[in-house]
């Protein structure tokens, strides 16, 4: 019995024991969690911080973004006020580019773009510009350029099409013609200047009562009577620069003894120079007999003879427009087409936007205002232009370049037949004319050499 | 001393690297660029020979049709009668005015007035010709008028008969002084040892110039007229001035070079332009070739 009591005391004593350590270990755990739990807690605590840091460095970089988002809004709204320089190459140099220059100011005065005039003759842009194209840059921004210069680079993708910049129908008729490949536009126009006939000092006819002529015979009359003055030279002063003074002529006559018609179909290369409609109703029969006679002076650079025309060593002048802004007294000039003319050739002033520019919308807009009443108003104001835009009144142009514009009217305008074709035709034409006013006898090789290089 | 030198010639090929990549570049690829562009058609595609072929029969670089003739006779017709009359033209002028003002006082300030013509850009040398031949107002046309020679007076670049030849002597004028030049500074070189011995001689002055002068001038004779030679078939800025971009009238006064300009930038045929620069350039090689190994065989 005894032993029993003493193992059921062990019994006892081993399950005081083991209960007393799983309470001690029982506490300890819980006593672990506890710590655990407040670890938890501060962690948790410690995140709830960290996250109210992110949070609140989120804000900041937030609040810095919208600063720089703001900054830059105001950089582009700087930027939008500072206007870049935009450059435009035109030919006129001296007193045509002062006549020039004040168009320029009133497009920077109502678009608030600045522009820069560079002085180049399109002779120097057709060496200059195939090598900018090639190498993709341009010198200009807004270029003048002869016409069939401007169609062919197009074609080539050189120059911007301007199809949607203009309206034809607020230019005279047939402007675009040598600006246009198929119904795209390449080019605009500005003003332009008419080739009108023989000009002529009004104290020098009525000094020596002269009339101008009305029919080819009195036109032959008078150029025997103006021979037949002491000191005079010779009737008619042939200016010559490239040519071109001696193809105006030509073409003038053209267009009176072969018609307005007769232009436009050598233009389209239609009809053969060596046909008889060129070869003798205007050669052989008015232009050859002139030449033959004298009444043509040798061809002399053209703004010396303009002086010594001036100065009365000759009675006449062929000569565009432009004449009436390099004489010394525009009011004494007058000016005839030969008897019978109905058409006359006006010449525009083409322009174009380089495909590498790179201040296209600014181009543009210089481009269409160029082209806008607003512009051509103040150029023709300044005299030795006459209007492209439809919209220009008469009473705008200085009273010489009124009687220029009016002598259009009722006559044909004609795009110039040279200038035109362009390429090898114009120089042939230009140096087969000056072989022909100093050989009048060498006709048929003159007339054979234009038509090997005609369309 | 020694080591540098051998420094020097390793790094040789170094320091002219620079300098050879500039011209392989802007020399070197153009020129062999232009050789290739004369082979191909406007549409890129190889036509051989055919574009030589072509540009050399058109009449305005050989027009010999109804020869013998006054020009237009094409212009490398032109180009050759511009050597054959200004070469030794302005040579001679020269050699002439070197001897003449060799022992005379002041001379240095009439060398100068003729070297005027050398200084002077050909642009503008040329505007000077086209003006100096106007009828009016020209100073050679007023020349025949105070000698009575009327008929002579007419605006020369206006005519073909006369055009190209008032160039051509025109630049006479305008080259003279560099042959003068060299001359002069040949004849410093000759001893005057050999004049006094000739003078005890009895030689007369024109064997002396036979026999001592112009041997002795060899070297510069051979300098002035390669220099001249290159000058001339170059030939470009007096005809282009003196016309205004135009080949003169009928086309009388043209030359190779304004014709490769014509092609190149005014009818955009730059196929035919290239055939022209080959053809130019390979003319110059041959003539530079020449002075090259005289030069360096003496």
């Amino acid at each position: 019995m005894e032993r029993m009591e003493a193992v059921i005391a062990g019994l006892v004593v081993i399950a005081i024991i083991v209960s007393a350590s799983t309470l001690w270990y029982g506490v300890t755990v819980l006593s672990d969690v506890s710590k655990l739990t407040d670890s938890t807690a501060e962690l948790t605590s410690s995140m709830v911080d960290l996250t109210e840091e992110l949070a609140s460095l989120a804000g900041t970089v937030g609040a810095s973004l919208d600063t720089i988002e703001d900054v830059l809004a105001r950089l582009r709204a700087v930027e939008a006020t500072l206007t870049p320089t935009i450059t435009v190459i035109g030919p006129w140099a001296g007193k045509e580019m002062d006549a020039f220059l004040p168009v320029l100011d009133r497009f920077e005065a109502l678009y608030g773009i600045n522009v820069k005039y560079k002085k180049y003759r399109a002779e120097e842009l057709a060496t200059l510009l195939p090598a900018q194209f090639a190498a993709g840059k341009t010198p200009g921004d807004v270029i003048f350029m002869w016409g069939w210069w401007i169609a062919e680079n197009g074609e080539e993708g050189h120059v911007l099409d301007v199809t949607d910049l203009v309206d034809e129908a607020d230019f005279l008729n047939g402007t675009f013609d040598p600006v246009k490949v198929g119904n795209t536009i390449y080019g605009g126009a500005y003003t332009g200047k008419v080739k009108p006939g023989f000009w002529y000092r009004k104290s020098f006819f009525t000094a020596n009562g002269l009339t101008p002529p009305t029919t080819w015979a009195e036109f032959e009359t008078l150029l025997a009577d103006i021979a037949a003055i002491p000191g005079i030279v010779n009737p008619i002063a042939s200016g010559d620069g490239v040519g071109w003074p001696l193809s105006d002529i030509t073409e003038h006559f053209i267009i009176t003894y072969g018609g307005p018609q007769l232009q436009r179909d050598l233009i389209a290369g239609t009809v053969a120079w060596t046909s008889p409609e060129v070869k003798t109703t205007v050669f052989e029969e008015k232009l050859v007999p002139l030449l033959t006679a004298g009444h043509f002076s040798d061809p002399a650079e053209w703004t010396t003879i303009l002086k010594e025309w001036w100065d009365g060593d000759y009675g006449l002048y062929f000569m565009g427009s432009w004449i009436t802004g390099m004489v010394d007294d525009p009011n004494d000039l007058g000016v005839f087409s030969l008897p019978g003319c109905e058409g006359l050739v006006f010449v525009a002033d083409y322009c174009f936007i380089p495909t590498y520019t790179e201040h296209l919308d600014e181009a543009k807009e210089l481009f269409q205002f160029l082209a806008s009443e607003e512009a051509q108003r103040v150029q023709v104001a300044q005299g030795g232009h006459i209007a492209t835009n439809i919209h220009v009144s008469l009473d705008e142009y200085p009273a010489v370049d009124r009687m220029v514009a009016n002598l259009t009217t009722g006559k044909e305008v004609l795009l110039d037949l040279d200038d035109t074709i362009g390429g090898a035709f114009q120089s042939t034409f230009w140096e087969q004319l000056q072989l022909l006013w100093v050989s009048p006898g060498q006709l048929d090789a003159v007339l054979a050499a234009i038509e090997a290089v005609a369309p | 001393m020694g080591r540098n030198r051998i420094t020097v010639k390793k790094n040789l090929p170094l320091f002219f690297s620079p300098a050879l990549i500039l011209i392989i570049f802007f020399v070197v690829f153009p020129a062999l660029q232009t050789v290739y562009i004369s082979f191909l058609s406007p549409s890129d595609e190889f036509v051989g020979f055919d574009n030589y072929a072509d540009v050399l029969s058109r009449a305005e670089i050989v027009n010999l049709e109804g020869f013998p003739k006054w020009p237009p006779l094409g212009a490398l017709i032109h180009n050759l009668i511009w050597i054959a009359i200004h070469l030794p033209l302005s040579m001679f002028s020269g050699l002439a005015l070197a001897i003449i003002l060799r022992d005379v006082k002041g001379a240095s300030i009439v060398k100068s007035a003729i070297f005027l013509g050398m200084v002077t850009p050909m642009v503008v040398g040329g505007l000077i010709l086209r003006f100096s031949f106007e009828e009016r107002v020209g100073l050679v046309n007023a020349f025949f008028n105070i000698l009575g020679f009327e008929q002579l007076t007419r605006t020369w670049t206006a005519y073909p008969e006369t055009a190209l030849f008032a160039l051509i002597f025109g630049s006479v004028w305008l080259w003279t002084g560099f042959s003068m030049i060299l001359y002069s500074a040949g004849l410093a070189t000759i001893p005057k040892d050999y004049y006094e011995a000739a003078k005890i001689d009895g030689a007369s002055p024109l064997r002396t110039f036979y026999r001592i002068t112009f041997p002795l001038l060899k070297p510069i004779t051979i300098v002035v007229i390669s220099m001249t030679l290159l000058w001339e078939l170059k030939i470009f800025d007096i005809v282009f001035a003196a016309f205004s971009g135009t080949r003169g009238p009928g086309g009388a006064g043209n030359v190779l070079a304004l014709q490769m300009w014509l092609y190149a930038f005014r009818f955009s045929e730059y196929n035919s332009a290239a055939v022209v620069a080959t053809f130019l350039t390979a003319f110059t090689l041959v003539i530079s070739v020449w002075m090259i190994r005289y030069m360096v065989k003496r």
